[in-house]
């Protein structure tokens, strides 16, 4: 009895200690986490990719030659890579098509980004993609050129309190 | 005439005593299956787990995918532990392909391994908590697992399905600085877990409703072919990473937990156990680690089967011994993949330790199985 007594006090004492610890859950989306570089890239010469968040693509317009391999790549994942005809004129792509990703289908595996051998399709650190509609999530060539604005920060410190996040 | 309905379907004939009841599908406490049990009072007199509610026809659908496209679809069964439930096709097609892998990726991937099995014991844990209504441990490895899991996102950059183990080693080398910052949250991960013995595991409410709850002796463990903690907690000493190393397993100096008990206690104990002895495999492999040189093999753009060819390997996962049976007959697509998973060999147990239980056992003796339902079906 005395035993069972002790343990229930044992287990109540422990989790009074947290009352003084620092709170460990993240504020978001007043705190933002902060992630290793720009997001996720892929080295076509050596083969190896750059550790950074699988977020929202980036395509560079002035890289891209409109050969479709992402497009290849995606189609045993997802399917959400479209070629699609882009207005401007680029040298490089006589063809003027340009992949269209559609963000209710993509998985955010990065195989595209593996893909792609003339460093065209990168992924940042962009996570925040909800839409009110289907069509809000589908990006057209000219917004993912758009280099996204992110603001985190916060990063997981570790104290005699406790861990936290700031 | 007379229509043979299939035994899940077919109308039981009412018997004043015996009650049939339907615990799930989409019961909280079932996750995606159901468990047919019937009882009289309160004594279970016959279970019958009735897991297929979340097939995915994971198997048929590598069919049609080449090697690499494969990877994604193939951790959706269980993504918290999403390392390991690729890593024996990963060996697999390596050893079909017949690539050697660089030294760091596979000390990589071992670091990439022990802490995906942390964050799904973890997970786990927290589901087992809060069935057993501690709600304390629902919050604290729920939280907890974010160190880990951050650690992850930091390798891999993706939270949960992190698609970083590849044919020819992984997706990308570590970011810089890694070693220290996994270090510190390895160290207070651990730190963390011990308190949860206090507050859990020495707790005698816990203690008074998993002890000698069924219990699944030596023989039978053997007997049933259960895999991972719930063999271990059954007093069979069998852990693959140590009988069977793959990768750099070998060179590090895995210690195995077992519990001689095999009642629920026991093998929800036997996880926590692990999660301590992978914080120390992950320190060793960080020391033991070249500290440069490639990470990933440069493949062919469609990797190609040498002609007929079949392998099995196999992993310890996070529920146990894990395999994959690949068949290539020389294209790009592999002909023929079969998983044998640890949820679903342990799952068969379940009937023989519920015959005669008190009903509100099953929470704690279902989970403490260590069952995914997801992985079960595939
Ligand atoms: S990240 Fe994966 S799913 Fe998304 S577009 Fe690229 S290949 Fe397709
Ligand atoms: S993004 Fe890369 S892979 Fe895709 S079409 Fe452009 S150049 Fe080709």
């Amino acid at each position: 009895m005395t035993n069972t007594a002790t343990g229930i006090i044992r287990a109540l004492n422990s989790g009074i200690k947290h009352i003084a610890t620092k709170r460990f859950t993240l504020r978001y989306p007043e705190e933002k986490l902060k992630f290793v570089g720009d997001g996720y890239q892929f080295d076509p010469s050596t083969g190896v990719g750059i550790a950074g968040l699988k977020g929202r693509h980036m395509l560079f317009h002035d890289h891209c030659t409109g050969c479709q391999l992402c497009s290849i790549a995606c189609e045993g994942v997802a399917e959400a890579i479209a070629m699609v005809k882009v207005p401007d004129q680029q040298q490089q792509n006589k063809k003027s098509i340009m992949p269209q990703i559609d963000y209710g289908k993509c998985v955010f595996c990065g195989l595209c980004v593996d893909a792609c051998p003339f460093y065209a399709l990168y992924m940042t650190n962009d996570y925040e993609l909800s839409s009110f509609s289907k069509e809000g999530l589908i990006y057209t060539p000219a917004q993912l050129a758009v280099k996204p604005y992110v603001e985190q920060d916060s990063e997981i410190i570790i104290t005699k309190w406790g861990a936290t996040h700031g | 005439m007379t229509v043979e309905l299939p035994p899940g379907l077919a109308l039981q004939k009412v018997d004043e005593r015996i009650m049939t009841l339907n615990v799930g599908p989409q019961h909280p406490g079932s996750g995606h299956m159901r468990i047919i049990v019937q009882i009289d009072g309160d004594y279970i007199v016959a279970c019958d787990p009735d897991p297929g509610y979340v097939h995915r026809g994971e198997e048929k659908m590598a069919e049609y995918r080449n090697y690499i496209t494969n990877i994604p679809h193939l951790e959706r069964p269980v993504i918290h532990d999403s390392c390991n439930a690729l890593y024996p096709y990963v060996l697999g097609v390596e050893d079909l392909l017949g690539i050697e892998v660089t030294e760091r990726a596979k000390y990589v991937r071992v670091i990439c391994s022990e802490l995906n099995r942390c964050i799904y014991t973890m997970y786990w844990l927290a589901i087992y908590g809060i069935f057993l209504g501690h709600s304390t441990m629902f919050m604290w490895p729920a939280g907890d697992r974010e160190l880990l899991i951050d650690l992850m996102e930091k390798i891999s950059g993706a939270r949960v399905t992190h698609s970083h183990f590849v044919p020819g080693g992984v997706r990308n080398d570590l970011p810089p600085n890694f070693e220290e910052v996994c270090l510190r949250q390895v160290n207070y991960f651990e730190k963390r877990i011990k308190e949860y013995a206090a507050v859990f595991y020495d707790n005698p409410i816990l203690i008074s409703r998993t002890q000698d709850t069924g219990v699944l002796s030596r023989e039978d463990a053997i007997r049933l072919g259960t895999t991972g903690s719930v063999l271990r907690a059954s007093g069979v000493d069998y852990d693959l990473r140590q009988k069977e190393p793959y990768d750099v397993y070998e060179e590090l100096d895995v210690h195995t937990n077992v519990m001689k008990e095999g009642d629920s206690y026991a093998r929800s104990k036997v996880p926590w156990l692990d999660m301590m002895e992978s914080c120390n495999i992950i320190r060793q492999a960080l020391q033991k680690m070249p500290k440069s040189g490639s990470v990933r093999v440069k493949l062919k753009p469609n990797p190609k089967g040498k002609g007929l060819d079949s392998v099995y390997k196999r992993v310890e996962s996070g529920r146990g011994s894990l395999g994959c049976y690949i068949v290539s007959d020389g294209k790009v697509e592999p002909y023929r993949l079969k998983l044998s998973v640890g949820s679903f060999r342990n799952l068969i147990a379940l009937p023989y330790l519920l015959k005669g239980e008190k009903l509100g056992n099953m929470p704690s003796v279902y989970w403490s199985l260590n069952y995914w339902p997801v992985e079960a079906d595939r």
